[in-house]
Protein backbone atom coordinates (compact mmCIF):
# COMPACT_ATOMS: atom_id res chain seq x y z
CA UNK A 1 0.00 0.00 0.00
CA UNK A 2 2.62 2.53 1.04
CA UNK A 3 4.83 1.23 -1.88
CA UNK A 4 1.64 2.19 -4.21
CA UNK A 5 1.59 5.61 -2.54
CA UNK A 6 4.80 6.30 -2.62
CA UNK A 7 4.69 5.66 -6.28
CA UNK A 8 2.10 7.58 -7.20
CA UNK A 9 3.24 10.27 -5.18
CA UNK A 10 6.61 10.08 -7.37
CA UNK A 11 4.34 10.19 -10.88
CA UNK A 12 2.71 12.94 -9.57
CA UNK A 13 6.03 15.24 -8.69
CA UNK A 14 7.59 13.76 -12.42
CA UNK A 15 4.41 14.87 -14.06
CA UNK A 16 4.43 18.37 -12.33
CA UNK A 17 8.21 19.17 -12.75
CA UNK A 18 7.41 18.40 -16.26
CA UNK A 19 5.03 20.57 -16.84
CA UNK A 20 6.01 23.44 -14.94
CA UNK A 21 8.65 24.64 -17.59
CA UNK A 22 6.39 24.20 -20.39
CA UNK A 23 4.04 26.59 -18.07
CA UNK A 24 6.15 28.96 -16.97
CA UNK A 25 7.53 29.62 -20.61
CA UNK A 26 3.81 29.96 -22.32
CA UNK A 27 2.98 32.62 -19.59
CA UNK A 28 6.15 34.05 -20.65
CA UNK A 29 5.30 34.14 -24.20
CA UNK A 30 1.43 35.27 -23.69
CA UNK A 31 3.09 38.92 -22.23
CA UNK A 32 4.99 39.67 -25.32
CA UNK A 33 2.65 41.05 -28.04
CA UNK A 34 2.76 41.66 -31.71
CA UNK A 35 2.63 45.78 -31.92
CA UNK A 36 3.61 48.74 -34.10
CA UNK A 37 5.28 51.66 -32.51
CA UNK A 38 3.45 54.63 -34.36
CA UNK A 39 5.49 57.39 -32.58
CA UNK A 40 7.45 58.20 -29.48
CA UNK A 41 10.25 56.13 -28.73
CA UNK A 42 13.83 57.43 -29.17
CA UNK A 43 15.29 55.74 -31.88
CA UNK A 44 13.12 54.25 -32.62
CA UNK A 45 11.33 54.69 -36.69
CA UNK A 46 8.07 55.56 -36.98
CA UNK A 47 5.29 53.01 -37.48
CA UNK A 48 8.12 50.41 -36.61
CA UNK A 49 6.71 46.48 -36.19
CA UNK A 50 8.15 44.92 -33.46
CA UNK A 51 7.52 43.16 -30.00
CA UNK A 52 6.25 44.60 -27.28
CA UNK A 53 6.47 43.16 -23.18
CA UNK A 54 6.52 43.92 -19.80
CA UNK A 55 9.54 42.20 -17.76
CA UNK A 56 11.15 43.08 -14.58
CA UNK A 57 9.81 46.47 -14.15
CA UNK A 58 10.50 47.53 -17.73
CA UNK A 59 8.43 47.96 -21.11
CA UNK A 60 10.42 46.35 -23.79
CA UNK A 61 9.69 47.09 -27.80
CA UNK A 62 11.89 44.66 -29.60
CA UNK A 63 12.44 46.44 -33.34
CA UNK A 64 14.59 44.08 -35.20
CA UNK A 65 18.27 43.89 -33.61
CA UNK A 66 17.31 47.03 -31.66
CA UNK A 67 15.46 47.04 -28.28
CA UNK A 68 14.10 50.17 -26.26
CA UNK A 69 13.22 50.00 -22.78
CA UNK A 70 10.92 52.16 -20.77
CA UNK A 71 10.85 52.03 -17.21
CA UNK A 72 7.93 51.24 -15.04
CA UNK A 73 8.26 53.30 -12.27
CA UNK A 74 8.87 56.60 -14.69
CA UNK A 75 5.68 55.78 -16.79
CA UNK A 76 2.89 58.04 -15.10
CA UNK A 77 0.03 57.35 -17.81
CA UNK A 78 -0.56 54.46 -19.42
CA UNK A 79 -4.37 54.35 -21.44
CA UNK A 80 -5.92 51.41 -23.63
CA UNK A 81 -8.08 52.23 -26.67
CA UNK A 82 -9.63 51.42 -29.42
CA UNK A 83 -9.07 51.84 -33.28
CA UNK A 84 -9.74 50.65 -36.56
CA UNK A 85 -7.64 50.31 -39.59
CA UNK A 86 -7.90 48.79 -43.45
CA UNK A 87 -7.71 45.10 -43.50
CA UNK A 88 -6.61 45.74 -47.37
CA UNK A 89 -2.33 46.55 -47.02
CA UNK A 90 -1.12 50.33 -47.86
CA UNK A 91 0.50 49.51 -51.19
CA UNK A 92 -2.63 47.14 -52.53
CA UNK A 93 -4.73 49.66 -51.02
CA UNK A 94 -3.60 52.54 -52.38
CA UNK A 95 -3.44 51.35 -55.68
CA UNK A 96 -6.79 49.98 -55.46
CA UNK A 97 -7.98 53.07 -55.25
CA UNK A 98 -7.64 53.65 -59.46
CA UNK A 99 -9.58 50.69 -59.72
CA UNK A 100 -12.64 51.22 -61.80
CA UNK A 101 -16.30 51.52 -60.88
CA UNK A 102 -15.28 52.38 -57.25
CA UNK A 103 -13.66 49.27 -56.57
CA UNK A 104 -10.98 50.77 -54.05
CA UNK A 105 -13.75 52.16 -52.25
CA UNK A 106 -15.28 49.08 -51.36
CA UNK A 107 -11.68 47.62 -50.47
CA UNK A 108 -12.17 50.48 -47.54
CA UNK A 109 -15.05 49.44 -46.17
CA UNK A 110 -13.19 46.23 -45.06
CA UNK A 111 -11.49 47.36 -42.20
CA UNK A 112 -10.33 45.28 -38.73
CA UNK A 113 -10.29 46.98 -34.78
CA UNK A 114 -7.03 47.41 -33.46
CA UNK A 115 -6.32 47.75 -29.79
CA UNK A 116 -4.17 51.30 -28.82
CA UNK A 117 -1.62 51.82 -25.80
CA UNK A 118 -0.60 54.99 -25.30
CA UNK A 119 2.01 56.16 -22.63
CA UNK A 120 3.59 59.05 -21.22
CA UNK A 121 6.74 58.77 -19.47
CA UNK A 122 9.60 60.75 -18.26
CA UNK A 123 13.09 60.62 -18.76
CA UNK A 124 16.70 60.54 -16.61
CA UNK A 125 16.38 64.77 -16.93
CA UNK A 126 12.39 64.96 -15.99
CA UNK A 127 11.73 65.32 -19.42
CA UNK A 128 8.31 64.07 -20.61
CA UNK A 129 7.79 61.50 -23.48
CA UNK A 130 5.29 59.90 -25.31
CA UNK A 131 4.86 56.90 -26.92
CA UNK A 132 1.71 55.20 -29.04
CA UNK A 133 1.49 51.58 -29.97
CA UNK A 134 -1.00 49.63 -31.92
CA UNK A 135 -1.40 46.01 -31.14
CA UNK A 136 -4.51 43.32 -31.60
CA UNK A 137 -7.72 43.32 -30.14
CA UNK A 138 -7.77 42.61 -26.04
CA UNK A 139 -3.68 42.82 -25.45
CA UNK A 140 -3.21 46.16 -25.14
CA UNK A 141 -5.68 46.10 -21.78
CA UNK A 142 -3.31 43.13 -20.52
CA UNK A 143 -0.33 45.20 -21.19
CA UNK A 144 -1.59 48.23 -19.37
CA UNK A 145 -2.71 45.64 -16.60
CA UNK A 146 0.94 44.50 -16.27
CA UNK A 147 2.73 47.43 -16.24
CA UNK A 148 0.03 48.71 -13.45
CA UNK A 149 1.22 45.70 -11.82
CA UNK A 150 4.87 46.60 -11.97
CA UNK A 151 4.78 50.01 -10.96
CA UNK A 152 3.00 52.49 -13.30
CA UNK A 153 0.78 54.91 -13.11
CA UNK A 154 -2.54 56.17 -14.96
CA UNK A 155 -4.83 58.64 -14.57
CA UNK A 156 -8.10 56.83 -16.45
CA UNK A 157 -8.59 54.98 -13.09
CA UNK A 158 -8.81 58.03 -11.40
CA UNK A 159 -10.76 59.57 -14.13
CA UNK A 160 -13.48 56.39 -14.25
CA UNK A 161 -13.59 57.19 -10.26
CA UNK A 162 -14.71 60.49 -11.20
CA UNK A 163 -17.17 59.96 -13.56
CA UNK A 164 -18.34 57.20 -11.53
CA UNK A 165 -19.03 59.52 -8.83
CA UNK A 166 -20.76 62.03 -10.50
CA UNK A 167 -22.98 59.70 -11.99
CA UNK A 168 -23.40 58.28 -8.74
CA UNK A 169 -24.22 61.83 -7.16
CA UNK A 170 -26.31 62.93 -9.98
CA UNK A 171 -28.90 59.86 -9.57
CA UNK A 172 -29.04 60.66 -5.90
CA UNK A 173 -30.11 64.13 -6.89
CA UNK A 174 -32.62 62.72 -9.11
CA UNK A 175 -34.22 60.14 -7.00
CA UNK A 176 -34.12 63.23 -3.73
CA UNK A 177 -35.92 65.35 -6.73
CA UNK A 178 -38.58 62.78 -7.02
CA UNK B 1 -15.54 120.98 -69.06
CA UNK B 2 -14.93 117.51 -69.69
CA UNK B 3 -10.66 118.50 -69.72
CA UNK B 4 -10.99 120.06 -66.21
CA UNK B 5 -12.41 117.00 -64.87
CA UNK B 6 -10.14 115.00 -66.33
CA UNK B 7 -7.11 116.95 -64.87
CA UNK B 8 -8.79 116.68 -61.60
CA UNK B 9 -9.07 112.92 -61.39
CA UNK B 10 -5.45 112.84 -63.07
CA UNK B 11 -4.27 115.15 -59.96
CA UNK B 12 -6.26 113.44 -57.00
CA UNK B 13 -5.11 109.70 -58.41
CA UNK B 14 -1.46 110.51 -56.56
CA UNK B 15 -3.40 111.30 -53.79
CA UNK B 16 -5.08 108.31 -53.12
CA UNK B 17 -2.08 105.88 -53.89
CA UNK B 18 -0.24 107.57 -51.54
CA UNK B 19 -2.85 107.01 -48.97
CA UNK B 20 -3.42 103.72 -49.41
CA UNK B 21 0.31 102.87 -49.78
CA UNK B 22 0.28 104.45 -46.07
CA UNK B 23 -2.57 101.79 -44.74
CA UNK B 24 -0.71 99.18 -46.42
CA UNK B 25 2.75 99.97 -44.60
CA UNK B 26 0.60 100.41 -41.55
CA UNK B 27 -1.20 96.80 -41.69
CA UNK B 28 2.21 95.51 -42.85
CA UNK B 29 4.04 96.99 -39.51
CA UNK B 30 5.04 94.22 -37.42
CA UNK B 31 6.40 93.54 -34.11
CA UNK B 32 10.69 93.10 -33.41
CA UNK B 33 11.48 89.79 -33.97
CA UNK B 34 12.82 87.90 -31.24
CA UNK B 35 15.78 85.30 -32.12
CA UNK B 36 16.50 82.45 -30.06
CA UNK B 37 17.87 78.72 -30.58
CA UNK B 38 16.04 77.64 -27.83
CA UNK B 39 12.17 76.40 -27.60
CA UNK B 40 10.39 74.33 -24.85
CA UNK B 41 8.05 72.45 -25.74
CA UNK B 42 4.32 71.92 -23.16
CA UNK B 43 2.51 69.02 -23.11
CA UNK B 44 -1.41 69.66 -24.62
CA UNK B 45 -3.77 71.07 -22.59
CA UNK B 46 -7.24 69.90 -23.22
CA UNK B 47 -9.30 70.36 -19.90
CA UNK B 48 -12.47 72.04 -21.50
CA UNK B 49 -12.28 69.87 -24.63
CA UNK B 50 -11.80 65.98 -24.08
CA UNK B 51 -9.38 64.65 -26.97
CA UNK B 52 -7.93 60.98 -26.85
CA UNK B 53 -5.04 60.60 -24.86
CA UNK B 54 -3.14 59.14 -28.06
CA UNK B 55 -4.05 61.87 -30.11
CA UNK B 56 -2.38 64.41 -27.25
CA UNK B 57 0.74 62.13 -27.21
CA UNK B 58 0.60 62.26 -31.09
CA UNK B 59 0.72 66.06 -30.74
CA UNK B 60 3.48 66.41 -28.38
CA UNK B 61 5.71 64.79 -30.55
CA UNK B 62 4.73 65.61 -33.76
CA UNK B 63 5.25 69.48 -32.57
CA UNK B 64 8.97 68.30 -30.72
CA UNK B 65 9.87 66.75 -33.67
CA UNK B 66 8.58 69.48 -36.63
CA UNK B 67 10.14 71.82 -34.52
CA UNK B 68 13.50 69.95 -34.35
CA UNK B 69 13.46 69.63 -38.31
CA UNK B 70 12.94 73.53 -38.38
CA UNK B 71 16.84 74.10 -37.19
CA UNK B 72 15.97 74.64 -33.44
CA UNK B 73 19.32 73.99 -31.08
CA UNK B 74 17.75 73.24 -28.64
CA UNK B 75 13.78 71.72 -28.42
CA UNK B 76 13.38 70.60 -24.66
CA UNK B 77 10.34 69.09 -23.77
CA UNK B 78 8.03 69.67 -20.71
CA UNK B 79 10.11 69.19 -16.90
CA UNK B 80 13.62 69.06 -18.77
CA UNK B 81 15.53 70.20 -15.78
CA UNK B 82 17.89 71.46 -19.12
CA UNK B 83 16.12 74.04 -20.14
CA UNK B 84 16.30 76.26 -16.79
CA UNK B 85 19.90 76.90 -18.03
CA UNK B 86 19.12 78.15 -21.55
CA UNK B 87 19.30 81.94 -22.30
CA UNK B 88 16.51 83.33 -24.22
CA UNK B 89 14.34 80.13 -23.49
CA UNK B 90 10.68 80.57 -25.66
CA UNK B 91 7.81 77.97 -24.55
CA UNK B 92 4.64 77.02 -26.65
CA UNK B 93 1.50 76.64 -24.61
CA UNK B 94 -0.89 74.52 -26.73
CA UNK B 95 -4.95 74.59 -25.50
CA UNK B 96 -7.33 72.41 -27.34
CA UNK B 97 -10.08 74.90 -28.39
CA UNK B 98 -11.92 72.25 -30.73
CA UNK B 99 -11.86 68.82 -31.39
CA UNK B 100 -13.27 66.74 -34.49
CA UNK B 101 -12.51 63.23 -34.66
CA UNK B 102 -13.81 62.72 -38.34
CA UNK B 103 -14.08 59.10 -40.24
CA UNK B 104 -10.54 57.57 -41.84
CA UNK B 105 -13.72 55.09 -43.21
CA UNK B 106 -15.97 57.78 -44.23
CA UNK B 107 -13.34 59.97 -46.19
CA UNK B 108 -12.23 56.62 -48.10
CA UNK B 109 -15.86 55.36 -48.84
CA UNK B 110 -17.11 59.16 -49.72
CA UNK B 111 -14.10 61.31 -50.50
CA UNK B 112 -16.24 64.21 -48.94
CA UNK B 113 -17.13 63.36 -45.78
CA UNK B 114 -15.55 62.22 -42.51
CA UNK B 115 -12.63 65.12 -42.50
CA UNK B 116 -10.59 65.36 -38.74
CA UNK B 117 -9.74 68.61 -37.67
CA UNK B 118 -8.39 69.91 -34.25
CA UNK B 119 -8.24 73.37 -33.38
CA UNK B 120 -5.53 74.73 -30.94
CA UNK B 121 -4.63 77.71 -29.59
CA UNK B 122 -0.79 78.54 -29.15
CA UNK B 123 0.59 80.90 -26.73
CA UNK B 124 4.38 81.89 -27.04
CA UNK B 125 5.78 83.20 -23.79
CA UNK B 126 8.98 83.92 -22.53
CA UNK B 127 10.84 82.08 -19.57
CA UNK B 128 9.06 84.03 -17.19
CA UNK B 129 5.64 83.28 -18.66
CA UNK B 130 4.86 86.93 -20.94
CA UNK B 131 3.32 85.84 -23.42
CA UNK B 132 5.10 86.53 -26.88
CA UNK B 133 2.64 85.65 -29.29
CA UNK B 134 -0.73 83.90 -29.80
CA UNK B 135 -2.04 82.24 -32.46
CA UNK B 136 -5.04 79.52 -33.80
CA UNK B 137 -3.76 76.78 -35.16
CA UNK B 138 -5.68 74.20 -37.13
CA UNK B 139 -4.30 70.42 -37.68
CA UNK B 140 -6.98 68.82 -40.62
CA UNK B 141 -6.92 65.71 -43.03
CA UNK B 142 -9.63 65.85 -45.66
CA UNK B 143 -8.85 62.79 -47.64
CA UNK B 144 -6.27 60.32 -47.08
CA UNK B 145 -4.63 59.33 -44.18
CA UNK B 146 -5.59 58.12 -40.88
CA UNK B 147 -6.95 60.38 -38.13
CA UNK B 148 -3.83 61.25 -36.44
CA UNK B 149 -2.04 62.67 -39.58
CA UNK B 150 -4.27 65.96 -38.38
CA UNK B 151 -1.62 65.84 -35.62
CA UNK B 152 1.10 65.94 -38.11
CA UNK B 153 -0.43 68.73 -39.76
CA UNK B 154 -0.75 70.90 -36.94
CA UNK B 155 2.70 70.68 -36.01
CA UNK B 156 4.06 71.65 -39.35
CA UNK B 157 2.06 74.67 -39.21
CA UNK B 158 2.61 75.20 -35.23
CA UNK B 159 6.84 74.86 -36.01
CA UNK B 160 6.32 76.95 -39.25
CA UNK B 161 4.80 79.68 -36.86
CA UNK B 162 7.31 79.40 -34.38
CA UNK B 163 10.36 79.00 -37.28
CA UNK B 164 8.79 82.77 -39.05
CA UNK B 165 8.88 84.64 -35.41
CA UNK B 166 11.67 82.87 -33.51
CA UNK B 167 14.05 81.59 -35.05
CA UNK B 168 17.24 82.72 -35.86
CA UNK B 169 17.90 81.40 -38.96
CA UNK B 170 14.91 82.57 -40.43
CA UNK B 171 16.63 85.53 -42.47
CA UNK B 172 13.30 87.72 -42.21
Amino acid sequence: MTVRTTKTLIAIALFVAAITPAAASAQQASKAAKAVQLIGLPGVKENAKGTLSVESGYLRFVHGNATCDVSTSSIQDVVSGDDSQKSVGKTVGAISMAAPYGGGRFLSLFRKKIDTLTVEYRDADGALHGAIFTMAVGTAEVIKKELIAQGAHTTARAEQGANAQSSSSNARDKEQKQ
Amino acid sequence: MKHLLQAGIFLCLPAVFSSSDLALLAGKEQPTKISTSSIQVVMIQSDETPVPAEFKVALYENLVRQLEKRGFQHVYREGDRNASSAADLIVLHSTVSSFKPGSEKAREVTTVAGATSISIHCQFTNSEGRPLLEQDVTGKVRFFGGNLRATYDFAKKASRIAYENFSPTNGK
